[in-house]
């Protein structure tokens, strides 16, 4: 059962996407925040409803457990508003990663270790967890793809 | 000849009789359709995305009804990038009417989608309201929710709640509009690759008739004067359609309202099957043929509760 977060989480996470991703807190105004099971934070701007208690509210944005991790649907819908910690993908990259796999890239030493947007030409393409030598695929295997345009 | 081919005759033989030009509907049915798409505006603008998915397949057309439904040549644009970061929604053209025919009233209200699964109508409201207002996207089996969040997630659509219930059961609750896309024969969608499994029998209609009677009665009864109602089917069969806004409009205080939309061909709802007569009022149901427009067949109803 979803409920709302509690301001000191929604404070973490906030934090986070500041401090991580360079995302102007602003952009949350009119959302609100809510946690279910297994510590997923879900991000919604529904009307609570009564009567029925709903399966989901809007998409889940983070799984925070001793500290946040992003999911690649909140890096997905929200990649146009970060301005830090991403790694644009070369075309062979991007169908790697979109099968699932680690890249081993060489620009990337630069950026500090953690969750990262991978990106291919404006296209914002999910989470990737950035160790300082591997860059490991954080994409849920429902995700796992055969690309075959881009 | 094939089990499909013979469902596909029995289909020809049963329906000539309704539509203008029997051999074009019959040549029509024995097409397959070509993959349509519509550009999901909450990530990406429209011409940003058709740009680029020329560059796959530069014969990529607009439809003239409905500019943002796409057709390709292409059958595989699943598996392309635009797809997977959640730009395009692969989708028959016929399912992108139910929300064009109340195109005017879509916009920050609350909206119930009575069958959701897998999210196709649900995600192109969404959009068309710009993830503002409320959904709630509700389905009664619980393997379909699986899809409809997966759609939900790609998408980015943050509006919408869902909920798992038979809908005639579902908790009294007012909305602005209704759609209810009622589960049905599926015989207008004969001419995608193999999905009408069998030739129907008298007692398969009346059995979808009378779930389809219950969906929309129970939208009926829980919708606040004034709210719109919207039901549709993806059917030839009218026993799954104007016979049941026929009996629905018998039993509710509603209002039918003409729906049409520009450049799209469509025909009136019939008042006469079987040797069964319907309310007058059915005519103002839309009736869209394959062979008119180069897509699937399509049942839509729009009425208003007094």
């Amino acid at each position: 059962m979803l409920k709302k977060l509690d301001e000191v989480k929604k404070n973490v996470l906030l934090e986070y996407c500041l401090e991580r991703f360079g995302i102007n807190p602003n952009i949350w105004e009119g959302y609100i925040w809510h946690s279910g099971s297994k510590n997923k934070i879900y991000l919604a701007n529904t009307l609570e409803l009564e009567r029925i208690i709903p399966e989901s509210k809007g998409i889940c944005i983070f799984r925070l457990d001793k500290s946040p991790k992003p999911t690649t649907n909140f890096l997905q819908l929200f990649g146009k508003y970060v301005t830090k910690n991403y790694v644009e993908l070369d075309n062979e990259n991007t169908i790697k990663y979109c099968m699932g796999e680690d890249l081993i890239l060489e620009n990337s030493k630069s950026i500090i270790p953690g969750f990262v947007l991978m990106v291919n030409n404006k296209r914002f393409l999910g989470c990737g967890h950035w160790n300082g030598e591997v860059l490991k695929n954080q994409l849920p295997k429902s995700k796992f793809c055969k690309i075959n345009f881009l | 000849m094939d089990r499909y081919q013979n469902i596909r005759n029995n289909i020809i033989d049963k329906y000539s009789c309704l539509v203008d030009d029997k051999t074009k509907f019959a040549e029509s049915i024995n097409i397959p359709l070509k993959q349509s798409f519509r550009v999901n505006t909450l990530k990406e603008e429209k011409k940003t995305v058709i740009k680029k998915l020329k560059e796959y397949d530069p014969t990529i057309k607009t439809t003239e009804w409905n500019d943002n439904a796409h057709i390709s040549e292409l059958n595989n644009l699943g598996s392309s990038l635009e797809h997977f970061v959640g730009h395009i929604y692969i989708q028959e053209l016929t399912s992108m009417i139910p929300p064009l025919v109340v195109k005017d009233l879509i916009t920050d209200i609350k909206i119930i989608d009575c069958c959701a699964a897998p999210g196709s109508k649900t995600t192109q409201i969404a959009a068309m309201m710009e993830n503002k207002g409320h959904i709630i996207a509700n389905d009664a089996r619980h393997a379909r929710l699986k899809s409809l969040r997966g759609n939900l997630d790609r998408l980015g659509v943050t509006n919408t709640s869902v909920t798992l219930r038979d809908f005639k059961s579902f908790p009294n609750t007012k909305a602005d509009l209704y759609f209810v896309d009622a589960p049905c024969s599926s015989e207008g969608t004969i001419r995608k690759k193999n999905t009408v499994a069998r030739t129907w029998k008298e007692n398969d209609y009346l059995r979808f008739n009378k779930l389809q009677n219950g969906l929309l009665s129970k939208a009926c009864e829980m919708a606040p004067s004034g709210s719109t109602i919207v039901y549709s089917t993806c059917t030839f069969s009218p026993d799954e359609n104007e016979k049941v806004i026929s009996e629905t409009l018998d039993k509710y205080d509603l209002k039918m309202k003409n729906i049409s939309i520009e450049n799209l061909r469509s025909e009136s709802g019939i008042t006469e099957w079987n040797n069964e007569s319907y309310n007058s009022e059915v005519e103002k149901c839309m009736r869209v043929w394959p062979h008119h427009n180069d897509t699937d067949a399509f049942f839509i109803a729009r009425m208003e509760k007094c």
